[in-house]
């Protein structure tokens, strides 16, 4: 039975070329893993957790020091979280790398990179749940960078804290959110996503004999059908199977490696959160912010940009920049190099991702490790002299 | 693909499969294995030692181990001390090493209503040695130090109220009269040229305390405090008194258990109600009614008690009022009384009837000997001060000043002090308007302590 789900979650028949971890890296695998271990550990953490100011944090101490297996189970949905962005970044920047979001894939990217956008948003929900100081000022900060963007800035601020300043209404709404909305349309477009993928006729690879994607005319289409899949389908069939030769049975090519795959990914997380506690620091004190106050990892790149401009860091640069991406195959419309890592006909595409990401990068690493007091720059390796906060 | 490829997998599952299990059984002895089970089983095997009968050993060693807790929801605390200190309850345990040792005299505060953290501070939720003493990263509650643990008592009790905190007492007294209140509020009370004090006990440790009375500049660079100059004993107990501020309120239960019926409650009581309008105490006061030196000697507690209750239930036609004073503050007044003629406590009142007595008091309250000196002897400097570089001394206002203008002039302060020379930096101390910070009753009495200080002899008046 499980191998038969297994086979209607994906083709029976999977191109040798899709097979290659050096082409995927497994990445976005890696990242459904991590989803599916979240969902999981986060049920279960559920048992305990509750969402008031008062009494949040106590729970963050019990599952420390007296629920069995409770320190373990927060360590793992923590370093889950965090590598589940960190992955998913990478599988973007693995599908951009070999054109990969190029016809027929094009609407897959833009699910991809809304999939990115909520992995983002399911993480910084989370970030506030366990009401310590780090979770509150870092929520603080995110929401002020929120209230940047023009006209609906602050009401979006507001709608997100239920009020101007994070306190009870703002945890009831990032748990709803960490715990519902989000996760259901995760789910839904993560069905979506993994269904297009078939849809689209497997893994990206390179172009061969045979081996082209037809469109047909919607005239051509057969007229006994009633119905239609708007934009979710395309075509009459999928597009597997149109080179047999090339082909394996998924099982057990395809799933044994998956299931190895996983495996891999439980052991590392397990290491991770075996020798390695999730950070937890003092209960959250309104009046007391630590500084600097750092938004949680991924948006210290965007605080570093708004801290030289709150418009044009915190509102033009990563407006623009979700515009792009998500509009990204609808104006790169060339087929050529499409399934192959830094293919030279993209190399202009190819080294204006790079710079971005670089520049992003930099100025996430600024951000974390360069950043002191008043967000004056800091070098990592020395203490700042102790701050004088008065008594 | 053949089934040799296939085959391969089957290596790399068994090695995967072992890695993911061996690192499972790991996470479990890690989260099996717990510092306070050690404890608990070290407790039992004591226990099993000390019985006598065989039915006895079986019934100690049937004792589980688990999680011990004391569960506080009023003081939103959970504390788990207990399953490690397991005999704090059983006094045959005196004198045993920690963590079974017994805890003397908890008779008045019951484990039950009152766990340890209230008192000892630390991390209640913690079940580990360090987590649970507080002296980690991340948690600011560490455990007090034993010889600070009086401060606990201030939180709730009256600093002076405690016979049984001395320490907090005297800590009170260093704090009224070495001047703290001339720059810091407590209680809302006091200057504001430093912070408020009022959560100073949560917010600092003993060590950072005595360092900032001794030299302030060394903890908190700039600050414009003079060091302290501070017996040692003194310095403990005004850092004890500190470290009592931390700003909590004792809520529903706790609240109403704080008032202690002790001398000390009673004789401010004594003070506040006016006592002495009508009665006398070393021949001062009214003689309104009774003089009150030998009371204790001529009336029985019970008599005095149901006296201070209603008075004319005891005393038909007295006319003494009904003060509508609470059980606990009943016995606190009569307390006092009995005791006003053997302790001697009564020496302490005239103080707090003489004006100018009253008056140096609140010149030593507010700090004002930091710029006027000793006794308003002058001599502090203030460079650049048209006032021969120095903080005038106050021993002659009565010369330049009415009682009222004296009166206007600290609570108006002076902000602009005359510089000597006009293209030197301006002097540095000011007098403050003092006008919301020091009391109606308060100032009049500086005003008259002021006023006699005037040396004998001369004239006052212009």
């Amino acid at each position: 039975m499980v191998s038969s789900f297994l086979l209607h979650m994906q083709p029976a028949k999977v191109h040798r070329h899709s097979l290659k971890a050096s082409y995927s890296l497994g990445l976005g695998l890696i990242s459904l893993y991590l989803l599916l271990i979240l969902v999981g550990t986060g049920t279960l953490l559920m048992f305990y957790y509750v969402p008031s100011t008062e009494r949040a944090y106590n729970t963050m101490k019990d599952l420390q020091f007296v629920i069995s297996a409770g320190l373990v189970l927060r360590n793992m949905h923590r370093w889950a979280a965090h590598l589940m962005v960190f992955f998913v970044l990478l599988h973007m920047c693995r599908v951009f790398y070999t054109g990969a979001y190029k016809r027929p894939r094009e609407f897959n990217w833009v699910i991809g990179v809304m999939l990115f956008l909520i992995t983002l948003g399911l993480s910084f929900t989370g970030y506030l749940l366990p009401w310590d100081q780090l979770a509150f000022w870092a929520i603080t900060v995110g929401a002020n960078i929120a209230a940047y963007a023009p006209v609906i800035g602050p009401k979006l601020q507001y709608l997100l804290l239920g009020g101007h300043t994070v306190g009870q209404e703002a945890l009831t709404r990032f748990y709803a959110l960490h715990m519902i909305l989000l996760p259901a349309i995760t789910f839904f477009m993560v069905s979506v996503h993994l269904w297009r993928v078939r849809k689209d006729g497997g893994l990206s690879r390179p172009d061969e004999a045979g081996d082209s994607v037809e469109r047909v005319p919607l005239d051509d289409l057969p007229t006994n059908k009633s119905y239609g899949l708007m934009e979710l389908a395309r075509g009459t069939t999928p597009q597997v199977g149109k080179n047999p030769e090339d082909e394996v049975s998924s099982w057990p090519h395809l799933i044994f490696r998956e299931l190895l795959l996983f495996l891999v990914v439980v052991a590392a997380l397990l290491v991770l959160s075996i020798f390695f506690n999730a950070p937890l620091e003092e209960f959250a004190n309104p009046i007391h912010p630590p500084n600097p106050a750092k938004a949680p990892w991924y948006f210290l790149g965007l605080q570093e940009l708004v801290s030289y401009s709150a418009f044009w860091g915190g509102v033009v640069v990563p407006g623009l920049l979700v515009l792009v991406l998500l509009g990204l195959p609808y104006f790169d419309r060339k087929l050529h190099g499409v399934g192959r890592w830094f293919a030279h006909e993209r190399r202009l595409a190819n080294s204006i991702f790079t710079f971005c990401l670089i520049v992003a990068v930099v100025l996430t690493i600024i951000g974390t490790y360069f950043r002191g007091p008043n967000w004056s720059w800091q070098v990592p390796w020395k203490k700042p002299p102790v701050s004088n906060e008065g008594h | 693909m053949g089934n040799d490829s296939i085959r391969k997998f089957y290596g790399w599952f068994t090695l995967l499969g072992l890695l993911v299990g061996s690192l499972v059984v790991l996470g479990y002895y890690k989260d099996e294995y717990r510092e306070w089970k050690d404890y608990q089983r070290k407790f039992t095997q004591e226990e099993i030692k000390r019985a006598v009968t065989p039915q006895q050993k079986a019934l100690a060693a049937r004792v589980p181990v688990e999680i011990k807790q004391i569960n506080l929801p009023e003081l939103n605390r959970v504390d788990r001390c207990t399953s490690c200190h397991l005999a704090v309850e059983d006094p045959s345990y005196g004198g045993y090493p920690q963590p079974l040792a017994y805890h003397p005299h908890h008779s008045q505060h019951p484990f039950e209503k009152f766990g340890c953290t209230v008192c000892h501070r630390g991390q209640g939720r913690a079940t580990t040695l360090a987590d649970a003493h507080g002296k980690v990263e991340h948690w600011d509650e560490p455990m007090l130090p034993l010889e600070y643990i009086e401060a606990s008592c201030g939180k709730c009790h009256e600093a002076g109220d405690n016979p049984a905190a001395p320490k907090l007492a005297l800590g009170q007294r260093v704090f009224e009269t070495v001047g703290c209140r001339g720059c810091h509020k407590l209680a809302g009370v006091g200057g504001i040229l430093g912070p408020e004090l009022d959560k100073v006990g949560a917010r600092r440790s003993p060590e950072w305390l005595k360092k900032h009375f001794l030299a302030p500049a060394s903890v908190t660079p700039g600050s414009g405090m003079p060091p302290q100059k501070l017996a040692e004993k003194d310095l403990e107990a005004i850092t004890l008194f500190m470290l009592s501020q931390t700003g909590e309120t004792a809520p529903g239960y706790y609240a109403s258990m704080k008032v202690i019926p002790s001398a000390a409650l009673g004789q401010r009581l004594f003070q506040q109600k006016g006592c002495i309008t009508c009665h006398s105490v070393d021949g001062k006061g009214g003689a309104v009614g009774p003089a009150l030196d030998d009371v204790g000697l001529r009336r029985k507690p019970e008599w005095i008690i149901q006296h201070f209750r209603d008075p004319q239930s005891v005393t038909p036609g007295s006319l003494m009022p009904r003060f509508g004073f609470s059980e606990s503050e009943l016995r606190a007044l009569t307390e006092f009384v009995v005791g006003l003629r053997e302790h001697k406590v009564a020496l302490d009142l005239p103080s707090r009837v003489d004006p100018i007595e009253r008056g140096h008091e609140v010149f030593r309250k507010y700090g004002c000997a930091g710029c006027h000196g000793q006794d308003a002897k002058g001599g502090v400097p203030n460079p650049n001060a048209k006032t021969a570089e120095l903080v005038p001394d106050l021993l002659h206002v009565a010369d330049g000043y009415t009682k009222e203008e004296l009166k206007v002039r600290i609570l108006n302060g002076q902000r602009e002090i005359n510089a000597m020379d006009p293209k030197r930096p301006a002097p540095p101390l000011y007098m403050p308007a003092w006008g919301g910070i020091i009391g109606d009753a308060e100032v009049d009495a500086l005003v008259a302590y002021l006023i006699s200080l005037q040396p004998k002899g001369e004239d006052v008046g212009f």
